[in-house]
């Protein structure tokens, strides 16, 4: 095998085929851009679950005497049955940590999230606010197994989940991914056929050198490698560009923009972003060496 | 050399078969003038040599192998010992005389060192040493053909088949491919050369195999072109 040669066969097949090759180029950049982009909105979503879920904490209120769930009847929680819960609770297997909030912690902490609303502090006394117990547990998808053993104890208001508050936005996220990477799929699908089509115009346009090739007796692997090595190289400069791309995601939308203005949440790391770029690398690859192969089965036969 | 034993081709658009229960012995050395009408099966028997077609019944031998058994992957082996020259040369216009020639080298991977070595030398006996940096359209139709033989001799190959070598020539130029084809013959050759071209038949005065129909309706030593002649 002679790599010159290759090459430069390689370099003539690009230079005069360079529209096909530039639409094969970009449809692999767009497509693998969005299946990139669907891998890291993932890695964000696991992100942002690592960071909420160990902060969030199951709320256990406690009946007041205005509370109006059945379970309260109307009356507040004696001291001992307080007492008797918070045993229960620090004794459970499933709870890392229990704290008791009072109605004044309750209200200072309410003072403190509403400091932008002075009329709504100053209509809140602390005594219209629950006391309760924040429970953090070991395992956060837990929070069934304590909610149904303690939901329908004696003083027990309510049972929440702050968990479930986030829900709704890792949803949302969730159906961003996938809607990007099902467009991501249908770019790719289209990247198929293009590769396959340029191939088949390359395989064309040089039917007169590869049927010279076929009588004197060169083998498939050089008649084919010089196309095949085409379709990879455009690929790969696809995957280039994709790459290029989701650092861009990352550098400006991600740290410049959200970073500094939603410092709520924790952003996915460089390290996701590189270990996503190997693997477009690895798909733009896989992707236009296969469709390459196929086609030049269908279409450059011994 | 070749053999054909009751070969049989039958392509899948037509009634009538291409060839039809041909039995051919070629030696090695021998040169074969494949004559007929168009459509009498020349292109056919020439193309079942190179395994670019399999009969549809019978066995084809060529060099001491059955093509039949012979797996797909070796087919470009078979084909490094039979040169092929067309009646439309086949050159590749965008490259010189030399780099035609070297390409048929460089594809099935010779090294430099042996293409700067034997191109000359092959481009030297076909007549055209001096124009190795000539493009093909800047020489005349014989030239180019001898490229073409060149090309096709330039591995050394056992057998030569021509297609008609000299059917986009004049008469005058045509001997002097016939010389041509005549010299590497001389050299151990076998050349079997399909061909319309009866004042060359007839002087060079070697075996001829006549198609007619698909069948093989003369096969004589010393021949001519028609009976008449």
């Amino acid at each position: 095998m002679r790599a010159s040669f290759v090459l430069s066969e390689i370099g003539i097949g690009l230079r005069r085929n360079l529209t096909m090759t530039v639409a094969v180029v970009v449809t692999v950049a767009i497509s693998l851009a969005l299946f990139g982009a669907g891998l890291l909105i993932r890695e964000q979503v696991g992100t942002m679950k690592d960071y909420w879920y160990d902060k969030v904490e199951v709320s256990v209120y406690l009946c007041g005497s205005g509370s109006t769930s059945s379970n309260c009847n109307g009356t507040a929680i004696t001291p001992e049955q307080r007492t008797q819960l918070e045993n229960d609770l620090r004794t459970t297997p499933l709870v890392q940590r229990v704290f008791y909030e009072s109605k004044q912690d309750a209200y200072a902490r309410f003072k403190q999230q509403f400091k932008d609303s002075p009329d709504l502090v100053q209509n809140v006394t602390p005594d219209a606010l629950p006391e309760s117990f924040r429970v953090k547990l070991k395992d956060p998808t837990q929070f069934e197994v304590v909610a149904s053993a303690f939901r329908d104890r004696p003083g027990v208001d309510e049972v929440q989940d702050q968990k479930a508050l986030l829900q709704n936005f890792f949803k949302l996220l969730n159906t961003l991914q996938l809607f990007a990477l099902i467009v991501a799929g249908v770019q790719i699908f289209a990247a198929v056929l293009l590769i396959s089509n340029t191939i088949r115009v390359a395989a064309f346009s040089r039917r007169r050198e590869t049927g010279i090739m076929r009588l004197v007796g060169a083998s498939n692997l050089y008649i084919q490698l010089p196309f095949l090595l085409e379709g990879v190289l455009a690929g790969l400069v696809g995957a280039g560009f994709a790459s290029g791309a989701l650092v861009a995601l990352k550098a400006v939308l991600i740290d410049r923009l959200l970073k500094p203005n939603f410092p709520i949440t924790a952003y996915v790391g460089w390290n996701a972003v590189l270990s996503i770029v190997p693997l477009l690398f690895l798909t733009g690859m896989l992707l236009s060496g296969l469709a390459s192969f196929f086609t030049l089965r269908r279409h450059l036969r011994v | 050399m070749i053999r054909l034993e009751n070969v049989t081709k039958t392509y899948p658009a037509s009634v009538r078969p291409a060839l039809d229960d041909v039995t051919v012995d070629i030696e090695k050395g021998e040169f074969v003038f494949l004559v007929g009408s168009s459509g009498s099966g020349k292109s056919t028997f020439l193309r079942l040599l190179l395994k670019e077609e399999v009969p549809s019944g019978g066995r084809v031998h060529v060099a001491g192998k059955d093509l039949a058994r012979l797996s797909h992957w070796k087919v470009p082996a078979l084909r490094r010992t039979i040169g092929c020259v067309f009646q439309d040369f086949r050159l590749l216009p965008n490259k010189t005389v030399f780099q035609n020639v070297a390409f048929a080298l460089e594809v099935i991977g010779k090294g430099s060192a042996t293409i700067d070595k034997v191109v000359p030398e092959v481009l030297d006996l076909v007549g055209l040493d001096g124009k190795a940096g000539r493009m093909p359209d800047e020489l005349s139709g014989g030239e180019q053909q001898r490229v073409a033989v060149a090309r096709a001799f330039v591995n050394r190959p056992m057998i030569l088949i021509a297609d008609e070598p000299t059917g986009n020539l004049d008469p005058n130029t045509s001997v002097g491919i016939m010389k041509l084809l005549d010299r590497i013959n001389r050299t151990g050759t076998t050349v079997v050369m399909a061909t319309h071209d009866a004042a060359i038949v007839d002087s060079m005065r070697r075996r001829v195999v006549e198609l007619s129909q698909g069948k093989v309706v003369r096969d004589q030593a010393r021949g001519v072109y028609g009976y008449g002649a």
